[in-house]
């Protein structure tokens, strides 16, 4: 672990950037039709009984790295093999949205550049990030949020003053009751992009005010929520919900659809810095969790040391991830929350806090003993 | 490997010593302290500055008929010579004071106290010190019989007098700007700050050139780990010469490898004041009207004087219109070549058509028309700047009409082109700091190259890179973004806008101690509840009309 401390506006900002990072792009909860964004809303209430399995976790290994109390929790051994897992987790999920953003920069921007040199630049940026730390993560979020958060107001007047929602886009809500969106909360949103918080683990430690990470957390999954189920309301509204459920960017058509005055238009350079702004985040968050974990798992003193070579291996696992694009999709549609998310995020962790308080209540039972 | 420390423990011995092992290397026989015989102190001095001819001795009798002789040395050119004139030379010589019985001891308390009606003058018994007031300007008296020397305080001699500050000029503020000398620097100030709490240190530094080096800051508003801090840094400099205040700032700035400056200077008195009333430590160096102040923060170097003059709506907006105009001067030509080169649909129809009608006839893809015209900017503006003045004006008509028309006409560069490397041109002139300018000046040619490999996306990935990269960096310990990152909510009100002065309550929270109050309360301009004055003049008026 760096010497380092961040303020809990510096965490807060960070867990909403991450969250709003790819979520605000790509089509989520499709399968709920055109209650895709009360999907949202309820797979972000789920989220918060994750956000409170993670900080009962944390509250018994306080001012720890999860792969460090891990090693508490479940031995050395075992432990460390289960740090292991998330640092592997961590990199793929890295490695996910790195792919995610190459070939979105592909599809919409630069349809002759080779993945691995567009993927290449921005690991190079994340790895200088990473080297730098923790802290440095969370000022360039306190800097860069701004623009986030100025782009997206201005996205929204932009998009009520030029008329194009169309409220009737979002009815009949709850068509077929509120059963099929429920699944649709617990099969996909509470994972990505709110239970994927768990990558934070790795980083409560460096908070100045431990007491606050409940609020925090909770805090920063109500407002990315809130906010992506806005952004997801407004993109059924606006090009309705059987484009928004096959278009690969439903953001980038709202936007592209932005029409004032014969001058405001083809504003595709905001969807550009939103969605690089977003992924740089996610990328960086995620690259530091696997860079400090693999640190603490192998005993390396310098985690920064390992920031180069974990981001090349991020680099080439974007690329040798999926073949082609379908395939990428499929697999994170398919198998990636059920296979690799609710293990991850759900099982492991309830899994843990039993552990944890079982082995909590012996140690203060045997303390009140002696 | 067991050899090389012990080398680099010699050479570091000799890089102190330096100054002294010359001493005994010139002059054997010397010892430290000076000799009571005249004649002899009077050879020790010849020999070791080389019988230098600027160096004057003058041998006075003291007073009328006391016998005793003296021996006053002075550099010429470095005293007031009529100060040397008439209050050393004449006084000693006829002072009624002396008689054969006294004892040379006691003739110098003598001359020092009642004879010499002097201001500074203080005694010395070491040849070291004694060399660094001589030749600081200080006139040296020694007296036949006397192991110990009178040192006069005379410093004087031609410097540049208080003139107008040419790099930071402002319409409304005060006009005076530092000149060469350390002495009017700190006492201008002095003039502003009129508290004891102005504390002044100083030290030498370089090991030949013996530079005078002062730091400045008021106790209890300054930071004190940050001035224990400055403070250790500049004895650590270990170096021959410091002939401007840069080098100090290369020396003792937090690290080299960055295009940003982290430390301020400046040439105006007032911008001190200002800043070391928030927190800062002032840098005065012997020989250059420029001052340093640390910690600098990046917001800062956007801060002109004339913004907490001017009212706050017009500072506010003009703040604002500096760190837009810096971004232009970042990214400026950039964008111009990625839009051109990449990102054609992000530019509404009509323009495209009329860059693309521009750009037909030019030969080069637009990097290389980019490129070219920057690089010929910067090219006339060092030559303008190392032009004798008379010859300036040359340079300015011969660019414009080379770049502005020729280049246009020939086919080499299209009109659009020109437009977007002027209006960069002077946005670059808008930073108030040429400090940061410069910064900004090189990294445009980094995004330059990056919009033309990769477009729009490059240029957000330098844009990110620039900031993580600032993000990183620390001026004295403290976060060089802050105010805005780390977010310290009560000091943005400074940052992009500049809040009424009225709201500005306390000084920065970084930078500052135990003195954070700035102002009381109720400090917000009303208008007056009673407006009796103006309804009486009406009221009388009226009556006078029904008159």
């Amino acid at each position: 672990m760096e010497k380092a401390k961040i303020s809990s506006y510096q965490l807060f900002v960070l867990m909403v950037l991450f969250q709003l990072g790819s979520a605000l792009l790509v089509p989520i909860g499709m399968e709920a039709k055109q209650d895709a964004w009360l999907a949202i809303l309820m797979g972000m209430t789920a989220a918060f009984i994750l956000m409170y399995i993670y900080d009962g976790l944390y509250r018994y290994n306080e001012g720890k790295p999860l792969t460090e109390f891990l090693k508490d929790i479940l031995g050395n051994f075992l432990g460390r093999f289960v740090a292991f897992l998330y640092v592997l987790y961590f990199v793929y999920l890295a490695a996910r949205v790195l792919r995610d953003l190459g070939v979105a920069l592909l599809t919409f921007a630069y349809p002759f550049t080779p993945l691995f040199v567009v993927n290449g630049i921005f690991i190079l940026v994340v790895i200088y990030t990473v080297y730098k730390g923790v802290e440095v993560i969370a000022r360039t979020g306190e800097l860069l949020v701004v623009l986030e958060f100025l782009l997206a107001v201005t996205f929204i007047i932009l998009i009520v003053v030029s008329g194009l929602i169309q409220v009737s886009n979002l009815k009949p809500v709850l068509e077929e009751g509120v059963l099929p969106v429920i699944k649709v909360a617990l099969k996909e949103t509470v994972y990505f992009p709110f239970g994927e918080v768990i990558v934070f683990l790795m980083i409560f430690p460096y908070l100045k005010q431990p007491e606050k990470i409940k609020k925090v957390g909770i805090g920063s999954i109500a407002l990315s929520g809130i906010f992506l189920s806005l952004f997801m309301a407004i993109n059924i509204s606006v090009i309705g919900i059987n484009l928004t459920a096959r278009s690969h960017y439903p953001l980038l058509t709202v936007i592209q659809s932005i029409e004032l005055t014969g001058f405001l238009e083809r504003l595709d350079i905001y969807f550009l810095v939103l969605l690089v702004i977003g992924m740089f985040f996610k990328i960086s968050v995620f690259a530091y969790a696997a860079v400090t974990g693999a640190a603490s798992v192998f005993s390396i003193k310098k985690p920064s040391r390992l920031a180069y070579p974990i981001g090349m291996v991020i680099l080439l696992l974007s690329i040798v991830i999926a073949s082609n694009y379908s395939e990428h999709i499929s697999e994170g549609v398919n198998i990636v929350p059920l296979y690799i998310h609710l293990p991850f995020q759900v099982i492991m962790p309830l899994f843990l806090l039993v552990i944890a308080s079982f082995k909590y209540k012996k140690k203060s039972k045997t303390a009140d003993e002696k | 490997m067991k050899k090389r420390p012990s080398i680099k423990k010699r050479r570091t011995k000799n890089d102190v010593n330096s100054g002294i092992s010359s001493v005994d290397q010139s002059n054997h026989e010397s010892v430290e302290c000076i000799s009571s015989s005249l004649s002899m102190n009077i050879e020790s001095i010849k020999k070791r500055t080389g019988h230098s001819p600027d160096i004057k001795f003058r041998k006075v009798d003291i007073g009328k008929n006391s016998g005793m002789k003296s021996v006053i040395v002075y550099v010429q050119g470095l005293v007031d010579e009529i100060t040397v004139t008439d209050f050393i030379i004449e006084s000693i010589m006829n002072s009624p004071r002396f008689s054969s019985e006294i004892m040379p001891q006691e003739a110098i308390g003598i001359i020092s106290e009642e004879v010499v009606s002097m201001g500074g003058i203080t005694t010395e018994e070491k040849w070291d010190s004694l060399y660094l007031s001589l030749l600081s300007g200080d006139t040296v008296i020694f007296v036949e019989g006397s192991n110990v020397a009178l040192i006069a305080s005379t410093q004087g001699g031609e410097t540049r007098s208080i003139q107008e500050s040419t790099t930071n000029t402002v319409v409304r503020g005060p006009k005076e700007g530092f000149t060469e000398s350390i002495t009017t620097n700190i006492a201008m100030v002095r003039r502003i700050i009129n508290n004891p709490d102005l504390w002044v240190e100083s030290m030498k530094i370089g090991s030949v050139t013996n530079t005078d080096v002062s730091i400045m800051y008021i106790n209890g508003i300054a930071e004190k780990k940050i001035v224990g801090e400055i403070r250790s840094r500049l004895k650590k400099i270990n170096i021959d010469s410091v002939l401007e205040s840069g080098y100090i700032e290369q020396l003792i700035e937090d690290g080299t490898m960055t295009p940003f400056p982290t430390l301020h200077n400046t040439e105006r008195p007032d911008v001190v004041a200002g800043t070391l009333l928030e927190g800062s430590i002032a840098i005065f160096v012997d020989g250059t009207p420029f001052v340093l102040l640390g910690p600098a923060l990046f917001i800062q170097f956007f801060q002109s004087p004339e913004d907490y003059y001017n009212r706050f709506f017009i500072a506010s907006a003009t703040r604002f219109l500096r760190i837009f105009v810096f971004i232009i001067s970042l990214i400026g030509p950039a964008l111009y070549v990625a839009v051109t080169t990449f990102d054609q649909s992000m530019i509404p129809t009509q323009l495209l058509i009329m860059i693309a009608a521009q750009r037909e006839s030019v030969p080069f893809p637009a990097i290389v028309e980019a490129l070219i015209m920057e690089v010929m900017f910067e090219i006339l503006r060092e030559a303008g700047l190392r032009m004798p003045k008379a010859i300036g004006s040359t340079i300015s008509i011969v660019g414009a009409l080379v770049i502005g028309q020729a280049a246009v006409q020939a086919g080499i560069v299209s009109p659009a082109m020109v437009i977007i490397v002027s209006i960069t041109a002077i946005a670059s002139f808008a930073t108030p700091s040429y400090s940061m300018a410069i910064s900004a000046r090189l990294l445009r040619f980094v995004f330059m190259i990056s919009a033309a490999t990769f477009g729009t996306y490059g240029i957000i990935m330098v844009f990110i890179l620039v900031l993580v990269h600032l993000c990183s960096l620390r001026s004295f310990g403290v976060p060089y973004m802050s105010p805005l990152a780390p977010l310290i909510p009560s000091e943005v009100g400074d940052t992009v806008v500049r809040r009424p002065l009225s709201g500005r309550k306390a000084r920065p929270k970084l930078t500052t101690a135990d003195n954070k109050i700035r102002e009381g309360e109720h400090q917000k301009p009303q208008a007056a509840k009673d407006t009796g004055m103006v309804n009486a003049f009406y009221q009388k008026r009226g009556k006078r009309g029904s008159k």
